[in-house]
């Protein structure tokens, strides 16, 4: 259970992020290439390199899952003369899993950050790729850019690569339609949080009995997201500590900016007015759940792809309730944004060169990434004459012997595979534009290290974790609240943070 | 006359306190197994009901529907409880007899040496080196039976305790006497008599090895190795966060999860088999008190 | 005469196959408990996963500071308080199910009874958190939504955001839990009672609520000594899923909610930091070794037989 709900936090923003798939059939390369000449090399040796993913699927039986690396290892044994053991993790434990592994001189070659980048490069969990880069992953450099390549560095130095997919978070309202129409509310005059106070209240007026606004997860309304151009400064999004805001390079005080003030001061309103899920705070179920209730209307969410899209694939998980969705604030592109989700050779990897020439395929051949997100084509999933994915007749994702298909924006590179039935491509045209359109933080690039601040980061989390859910829910009066907040903060050492932050900001901005 | 009466009187009353004391205990399982088989949604608008407004079966077809691993995982955790409680009871049994020995020259230092395990302990990390790269236990069965639980100080302290009120020296002194050697008297006049507490510890063992998941979560890569808890952890957790938004990966048709509702039918499947295997255990406890009477 | 005796039976019982039977539990403790023990090191110690444990730079006490900052009194206060709590009323409670269970003697009724009592044993604090919720939510819970109408006292009550009611809640739900457990523990004592020594108090005329005052509860004595100087020895840890999951983890309650467990479980769930997990730790258990040492050597004074070493 440990670190579960963190990892469910970022997984969730992250996995928000990447949308329906629809990839140009031109991606979608056969496979019979690299079977052709795996008979001849029978005898090598090759440099064997394990693999930890986090699956959100079932785990596969050891000989399924040999299955699948023998496919692959048709393909790398050729190409890079090296083999590959898979080794998928659930979610909820991947970090701590591998993390002991590593401390008990296990073997995982290549793993995957959820969320924490800086931590496994501050206790060096992580190799230093940036001597290796250009002779072993040069393609994937130049997918990705130098510049998205930047927020995996410290120092200068390279120490992952991002996983590549659609990374910018636009905040949305999502409504169910039939009500709007029925009450005449024209969603589309909701520009901003602020407007939906109205809105809320003229549901409220017409269904006493229903609560309209529920939150998007345990803990939060959703609207800390709809602060425009925050930079996170590498801390959780659900927990920030000393943010910039805008083209200003000073670290504020996230808690003391007027913007959260009037947030606070909304969200109560909703409470008092009872338009807002009293229980926000502690619920313990999604916004998925409660709104496929019929006392619900709206909440509030930020996700990667456009709004019909979102909301036509929620209302598909909400047994089928039509669903609008309208945009409420702009994306805006941090370090965080797009290392959460960051891939590293381990340091106590004896074959480093081989993991990272592994890492390359995961980015740049569509055989071995298809293999590792669906499996063994016919076996695990179909494919029809357009090129989109299905499961076999009959079969589900808890029936197929292999499929990681929940897993697609976490492994390698996620446009190059095969996109699933059902989905559009101009989604991911729109997605693409997004990456580039989308403002980024003048600090794109920094990160954080917080190791000579632990004992403070740790007393602050715990003051955050106690009076932020109850402001951004409305449970407690902001008046009242806010000042002890930020009384309480300083005593845990807030300002020494900041200052920590404020001094390798200016560090980092003179050698950049 | 008087004294029938009275002991009557208090077995009223005892048994009018215990019913009480069952009844409030079982009535929030009993929401739980009602739950499970209420309808999501209905489950979301009204909350949890004694008489949910619309039932459903949903939850338990989505379990089936894992139907071969649940079955695999039960037999690995029936397998991990039986022989780890086996083995558990012996090493145990064994260890707390000496130290329940008044002239045991080592009584005191043996009993230190147990209870300072229970206060310090070098943590998973450590634990894990030692058993994964001495051991090589990963991935095997024996990581589910050996880490943790095998001798735990809490139950060698019971069973000493149990010993050194319960078990006369006299016996032994008479048994010494006539020449038996101690493994003789241990396994022959001590394990007779040791039913109740053997009945406990065993108990006490067998819920430890049935709930655990931490092993699993530690040792365990292949699937093959999940026991019941692991896997109803994992497939708790992934429902969890199937549902929170995520779940636009699940393709066309979208898989429709119930929620809630499975995670209580989880809960119900977990402890499931301890129900029905409780009722067998206990007559121990029952026979403890006829062997009580018979020594005397 | 009893003097030579005595003397003539320390010379029958030898230590050696003593010793010897105790081996293999010895054995396995040591190398399941003694060998790791060399973990606490990373208590002081800048983890790296480079160095390893004994490669890693020191880092004196640094990793100890966060474990005495702000909060440090008020969450100490409440572990020891709801331990003191849990200590006393789940013995008294433990130990009057075990009596009753034992006056019944009639395997049907004890049968149900204890597999009922037992339940919720089996039940991890996830699910339990999500029944306490069931009760306690605000807007569809059972408490607020139907007993409270029943009642007609109409005052609905915002439970995981009021502080004051969760000493009692937590109390209530760590009972439920455990009693059916630690009331196993006495009546296994009680059915080791010898049943001639009630039989002679009854033909003395001693009346029920008499043979369970003067020979159950002293009989039982040492079994309390012993379950609570191992409960001493455990003061400074607290059950991480009762004050997690069962209030939700709702930081207005964290005044009387939070315990030493939740605390480091808070601060280190975004830092992970291996060194300072290892610093709580080590930290509960001298605090926990100093106090059960000195309890150990006030029970040695009064009553030797009963001390745990």
């Amino acid at each position: 259970m440990k670190n579960f709900k963190k990892l469910l936090l970022i997984a969730c923003s992250v996995l928000m992020v990447i949308g329906l798939v629809a990839c140009s059939k031109s991606d979608s390369v056969g496979n019979d290439k690299g079977k052709a000449s795996s008979d001849k090399v029978e005898k090598k040796s090759y440099d064997k390199v394990v693999y930890a993913y986090a699956t959100f699927n079932n785990i596969p039986n050891s000989d399924v899952l040999e299955t699948v690396a023998e496919e692959i290892n048709v393909i790398t044994r050729e190409k890079i003369n090296v083999e590959v053991e898979l080794l998928p993790i659930a979610i909820f434990d991947y970090s701590s899993s591998v993390s002991l592994t590593l401390q008990g001189g296990g073997q995982i070659d290549l793993f995957e950050s959820l969320g924490d980048f800086n931590n496994s490069v501050s206790s060096d969990m992580a190799y230093d790729l940036t001597d290796m880069i250009d002779s072993y992953a040069a393609e994937t450099k130049e997918i990705i850019g130098e510049d998205i390549l930047k927020s995996t560095t410290k120092g200068g130095r390279i120490y992952g690569i991002p996983t590549y997919k659609p990374y910018a978070l636009t905040p949305m309202v999502i409504y169910k339609q039939e009500i709007a129409d029925e009450l005449g509310i024209d969603m589309t005059q909701v520009k901003d949080i602020f407007d939906l106070t109205d809105v809320l209240r003229t549901v409220k007026e017409a269904y006493p009995d229903m609560t309209p606004l529920v939150p998007v997860q345990t803990g939060t309304s959703g609207v800390n997201m709809t602060i425009p151009e925050v930079d996170y400064l590498t801390d959780d999004y659900y927990s920030p500590k000393g943010i910039l805001k805008g083209n200003d390079m000073t670290v504020i005080d996230y808690y003391g900016t007027e913007e959260f003030a009037r947030l606070a001061d909304l969200t109560r309103t909703w409470y008092n007015e009872g338009l807002i899920l009293q229980d926000a705070a502690t619920t313990t179920s999604t916004a998925t759940e409660l709104m496929s209730a019929d006392n619900s209307f709206c909440y509030v969410a930020s996700y990667s792809y456009p709004t019909e899209d979102t909301a036509a694939s929620i209302s598909a998980q909400t047994g089928g309730i039509p669903l609008g969705a309208v945009q409420i604030g702009e994306a805006y592109l941090d370090t965080t944004s797009i290392n959460a989700l960051t891939w590293m050779v381990s340091s106590t990897s004896k074959v480093p060169e081989a993991a990272l020439k592994f890492l390359n395929l995961t980015f740049t051949d569509p055989d071995v990434i298809n293999l590792l997100i669906y499996g063994i084509k016919d076996r695990d999933y179909v494919m029809d004459e357009e090129g989109f994915v299905s499961y076999p007749e009959g079969q589900d994702a808890a029936s197929v012997p292999y499929t990681a298909q929940l897993s697609v924006g976490t492994l390698g590179n996620f446009f190059k595979m095969y996109p699933q039935e059902g989905t559009k491509k101009e989604s991911l045209i729109w997605e693409e534009e997004q990456n580039q359109l989308a403002k980024k933080s003048p600090a794109m690039g920094f990160t954080f290290d917080s190791s000579e601040v632990k004992t403070e980061y740790s007393a602050v989390i715990n003051v955050i974790n106690q009076y932020l859910p109850g402001l951004l829910c409305g449970s407690v009066d902001p008046v009242e609240m806010i000042p002890e907040f930020r009384n309480k903060l300083s005593e845990a050492g807030l300002d020494t943070i900041i200052k920590a932050k404020q001094t390798q900001l200016d560090e980092w901005l003179k050698n950049n | 006359m008087f004294r029938l009466t009275d002991e009557k009187m208090f077995r009223g009353f005892a048994t009018f306190l215990l019913t009480t004391l069952t009844v409030i205990t079982l009535l929030p399982i009993i929401l739980i197994v009602i739950a499970s088989f209420t309808d999501e949604t209905a489950l979301i608008s009204n909350g949890y009901a004694y008489f949910p407004k619309a039932w459903s079966l949903n939850a338990y077809y989505y379990l089936i529907n894992q139907g071969k691993l649940i079955f695999r995982a039960y037999g690995v955790t029936i397998l991990v409880t039986l022989v780890g409680t086996l083995a558990s009871v012996l090493f145990t049994t064994m260890l707390a007899y000496p130290m329940s020995r008044k002239n045991f020259k080592y009584r005191r230092i043996l009993s230190f040496f147990v209870f300072f395990t229970m206060l310090f302990n070098g943590g998973i990390v450590s634990s894990y080196m030692m058993w994964t790269n001495i051991f090589g236990i990963k991935n095997s069965i024996w990581a589910l039976i050996l880490p943790n639980y095998l001798v735990t100080a809490f139950n060698v302290f019971l069973v000493r305790n149990y010993y050194a009120n319960n078990v006369h020296e006299s016996i032994i002194e008479s048994a010494q006497i006539d020449g038996a050697t101690e493994l003789r008297i241990f396994w022959k006049i001590i394990m007779p008599l040791s039913v109740p507490v053997v009945a406990t510890i065993s108990l006490f063992t067998a819920l430890i090895y049935w709930n655990d998941w931490l092993n699993g979560l530690y040792y365990i890569t292949k699937s093959e190795y999940f026991g019941i808890q692991n896997l109803l952890i994992k497939i708790m957790n992934n429902v969890q966060f199937l549902k929170s938004g995520s779940s636009n990966f699940l393709g066309v048709g979208n898989m429709n999860l119930p929620g809630t509702s499975v995670r209580m039918a989880m809960a119900v499947i977990g402890i499931l088999p301890i129900i029905l295997i409780y009722p067998f255990l206990q007559k121990y406890f029952i026979k403890g008190v006829i062997v009580g009477a018979v020594k005397g | 005469m009893k003097k030579v005796i005595k003397k003539k039976n320390r010379g029958l019982t030898k230590s050696g196959p003593l010793l010897l039977i105790a081996l293999p539990g010895i054995i396995y403790l040591f190398i399941n408990n003694y060998i790791p023990m060399f973990g606490v090191f990373l208590a002081f110690k800048d983890y790296s996963y480079v160095k390893g444990i004994f490669g890693s730079d020191w880092n004196g006490l640094n990793n100890f500071k966060y474990l005495f900052k702000q909060d440090a009194f008020l969450i100490i206060r409440n572990t020891l308080l709801y331990n003191f709590t849990f200590i006393i009323l789940g013995t008294i409670f433990a130990i009057i199910v075990a009596i009753l269970m034992c006056e019944l003697g009639e395997k049907f009724r004890v049968k149900i009874f204890q597999s009922s009592l037992l339940l919720p044993n089996l039940l991890s604090w996830v699910v339990i958190g999500f029944i306490g919720y069931a009760f306690l939510n605000a807007d569809t819970g059972f408490i607020n939504n139907t007993l409270i109408k029943l009642m007609g006292s109409g005052k609905e009550v915002a439970w995981y955001t009021t502080p004051k009611y969760w000493p009692f809640i937590l109390t209530i739900v760590y009972l439920w839990k455990n009693i059916g457990y630690s009331s196993i523990i006495y009546m296994a004592s009680i059915s080791g009672i010898d049943k001639s020594i009630f039989e002679a108090a009854k033909i003395d005329g001693a009346k029920k609520l008499e043979q369970i005052k003067h020979i159950t509860i002293p009989m039982l004595k040492p079994t309390i000594i012993i379950l609570t100087l191992m409960a001493v020895g455990r003061i400074f840890y607290s059950d991480f899923g009762l004050f997690y999951q069962v209030p939700m983890n709702s930081g207005a309650l964290y005044k009387t909610t939070q315990t030493i467990d939740t605390y480091v479980y808070h601060g280190l769930m975004e830092l992970q930091d291996i060194g300072m997990s290892a610093a709580a730790a080590l930290y509960q258990s001298v605090v926990g070794f100093v106090l059960v040492i000195t309890a150990n050597a006030v029970v040695r004074k009064v009553d030797n037989d009963n001390a745990l070493f």
